[in-house]
């Protein structure tokens, strides 16, 4: 008798909350196919309630914003699995832009594409050294290089906007390949390379070791710091890629240019399955996620609303999905 | 031989090295200081209205809002967690506000109603961000950025233009003085005072340490972690209410770009001030330090006319010199 009583009142961390496997796995499916199933039932709602969503003009803007946001969140992707995040991309993908526009006057485009690369490169290290080597919160690091880089870029620029934007831009932006413009065939290209290298390559796979256990990955003998690092520097990279393209598309560079690009690359990761605990994602999921994104935005210009439902939209949209994607690892993990 | 009480004061380590102890540990803080002092020394050099009874005033009396905000962004950041949300949640209280106030015509009557309406959302939205992190068990710095952006769009919502309409009464919250100190100065020091004895001696405050240090060990010590965790939450907002109501004081009117980029500097006051990013460590007066610094920094700055663009380049250098310098394990402060 005395021994059911103990046993009742046995001391249970989370006690209380016992789900069961079902349930638990109907979360986790959950977590994975929000994003697919959400465009589907996105697309529907747009079809009853506008139709002018699928003119082809309309369509055709939606797949260069698909294109730009969805490079910058192949970088943020990369960063979240080996748990760390990257804050600074829309910085760097406002720098790119302007160095890649303002030094082209006169010299050739490749130099100022080097550049632009060489410095974005540095940026990602300095990101990687100071979350791997100095152990600073990779969410304060990034920040403070988002205040340093915007920074330097006001003290470049000196608040002004700057000029053309070269052609070689606009052509890997916005000219149509067949129906799709090349942005799009960019961002599928981008795509074919990373998910080569995360599902086929050493590197690819010591990136979701390190995310899965850091510890553990020490112990089989990778270089944990190394494999963060590089991820740090192929985000910052991709967001100048994200950032050249984005100036092909609006033809100009001003001071308020990619300001949303953070919040929206963590958003469309997270919506597309991947977990702030590392080790969980990939690039199918982001790629759904950054789909689903761009039309809800789309959505609110297509309806006719104030812009400010976007900002509204988007912290929604992180609100749930994190909220949905935090539940799924506390599950998983317990 | 019978220890006596006098025996066990004395300890063994002789005293030069507890001194070296103690530096060791108060490392963060001490630092802060010195460097407040230099900048004094430095400013007072550079410039002979720096060293004046009213410029030390005038720097204590700005440094109310980011003050408030780094008072209740220790709390979170002592649980391990952070506050995004707090800029927001300072302009949306300013808006709301200023809003009733043009909606009853300047009546004075409705000041404090209006001041408790103001504290009453604070806690309503620390209610929710502490909530959705601990229900989801979802990173809390995301759950805020969701809740920033989300608040950011109501905030654009209520309105995109000042409004006016604030009662002469309600202005005499920032100039209200006793001889030359303002009230606002006194009133804040007791606060610090009491955020002092909060942190220290309130079991409240004991707790949050704790959660901080190990939720885990937290929770064997019986200590409700969840119900702490929401505490943090609601005090972080409740301060940040606070800090839009002062600030609508000194702007006299309702601003919609209120506390621009004040979350931030709150996070680095506290980080620099020796709080750790990790939880569980650091002192109040390491945050009042860091606030001191950030103020007179920004003061020396306006005083010494650079220009606005080198200033946000200046600050993203100090953030990452100040959070590389520490490094988590070598200091015990941080």
């Amino acid at each position: 008798m005395t021994s059911t009583a103990i046993t009742k009142k046995r001391f249970n961390l989370f006690s209380g909350f016992r789900p069961s496997p079902r349930f638990v796995r109907g979360v986790d499916l959950a977590g994975q196919w929000a994003a697919p199933i959400m465009i589907l039932v996105v697309m529907v709602i747009a079809a009853i309630v506008a139709p002018a969503f699928f003119n082809p003009i309309n369509l055709k803007t939606v797949a260069i914003q698909v294109a730009v946001l969805g490079v910058v969140t192949i970088g943020q992707t990369l960063v979240l699995l080996n748990r760390s995040i990257d804050m600074s991309v829309s910085a760097v993908l406002a720098l790119g832009a302007v160095i890649v526009v303002q030094t082209e006057g006169g010299s050739s485009i490749v130099s100022s594409l080097v550049l632009a690369i060489a410095i974005a490169a540095l940026i990602g290290l300095a990101n990687g050294l100071l979350v791997a080597k100095r152990h600073v919160p990779p969410f304060v690091a990034t920040f403070g290089m988002l205040v340093f880089v915007g920074g330097a870029r006001l003290a470049y620029t000196k608040g002004q906007a700057s000029g053309t934007v070269p052609d070689f831009l606009r052509t890997i932006s916005i000219k149509p390949i067949g129906f799709i413009p090349a942005a799009l065939l960019v961002w599928l290209i981008v795509n074919a390379i990373v998910i080569f290298t995360l599902r086929y390559t050493r590197l690819g796979r010591w990136v979701y070791a390190v995310g899965g256990n850091p510890g553990a990955a020490r112990y089989a003998g990778i270089n944990v710091d190394w494999v963060l690092i590089s991820a740090h520097i192929a985000c910052s990279v991709l967001a100048i890629l994200g950032g050249l393209l984005l100036s092909g598309y609006i033809g100009y560079v001003d001071l308020r240019m990619g300001a949303d690009y953070n919040m929206n690359s963590i958003a469309a990761a997270v919506v597309g399955g991947t977990t702030f605990t590392g080790g969980r994602g990939n690039m199918f999921g982001t790629a759904a996620g950054v789909i689903l994104l761009i039309m809800l935005l789309n959505l609110v210009v297509v309806l006719g609303l104030p812009i400010h439902w976007q900002y509204a939209m988007q912290g929604a949209v992180l609100v749930l999905a994190t909220a949905l994607q935090g539940f799924r690892q506390f599950l998983l993990s317990r | 031989m019978a220890m006596t009480y006098e025996d066990t004061q004395k300890s063994a380590v002789p005293r030069w090295q507890r001194g070296v102890t103690f530096a060791r540990n108060n490392a963060a803080i001490l630092l802060i200081y010195l460097f407040i002092f230099l900048l004094i020394g430095t400013g007072s050099f550079f410039s002979d209205r720096f060293l004046t009874a009213s410029n030390l005033i005038n720097i204590m009396r700005q440094s109310i809002v980011l003050g408030l905000l780094a008072i209740g962004q220790t709390a979170v950041l002592l649980t391990g967690g952070m506050d995004i949300s707090q800029e927001m949640v300072a302009r949306l209280v300013g808006l709301i506000v200023a809003t009733l106030f043009a909606a009853t015509g300047s009546n004075p009557m409705m000041i404090l109603p209006l001041l408790l309406l103001g504290t009453t959302i604070g806690v309503a939205l620390g209610l929710v961000n502490g909530l959705l992190i601990t229900r989801t068990h979802a990173v809390p710095f995301i759950i805020t950025f969701g809740v920033s952006f989300l608040l950011r769009g109501i905030n654009l919502a209520i309105s995109t233009t000042p409004i006016r309409g604030i009662p002469d009464a309600y202005l005499t919250i920032y100039d209200s003085k006793i001889g030359i100190v303002p009230v606002n100065v006194i009133v804040m020091a007791l606060v610090w005072l009491i955020a002092w004895f909060f942190t220290t001696r309130s079991r409240l405050g004991r707790n949050i340490y704790a959660v901080g240090g190990s939720e885990r060990i937290a929770k064997l010590s019986a200590i409700r972690v969840n119900r702490t965790l929401v505490w943090a939450y609601v005090l972080s907002s409740v301060f940040a209410a606070l800090a839009g109501l002062f600030l609508l004081a000194r702007t006299g009117v309702g601003d919609p770009n209120a506390a621009q980029g004040m979350t931030f500097q709150a996070i680095v006051a506290a980080a620099v001030g020796g709080i750790s990013l990790y939880g569980g460590r650091g002192s109040i007066f390491g945050t009042l330090g860091g606030v001191l610094l950030l103020t007179l920094l920004s003061n020396f700055f306006n005083l010494m006319q650079i220009n606005i663009f080198y200033q946000q380049l200046l600050l993203g250098a100090i953030v990452l010199v100040a959070v590389s310098a520490y490094k988590s394990k070598d200091l015990g402060a941080l």
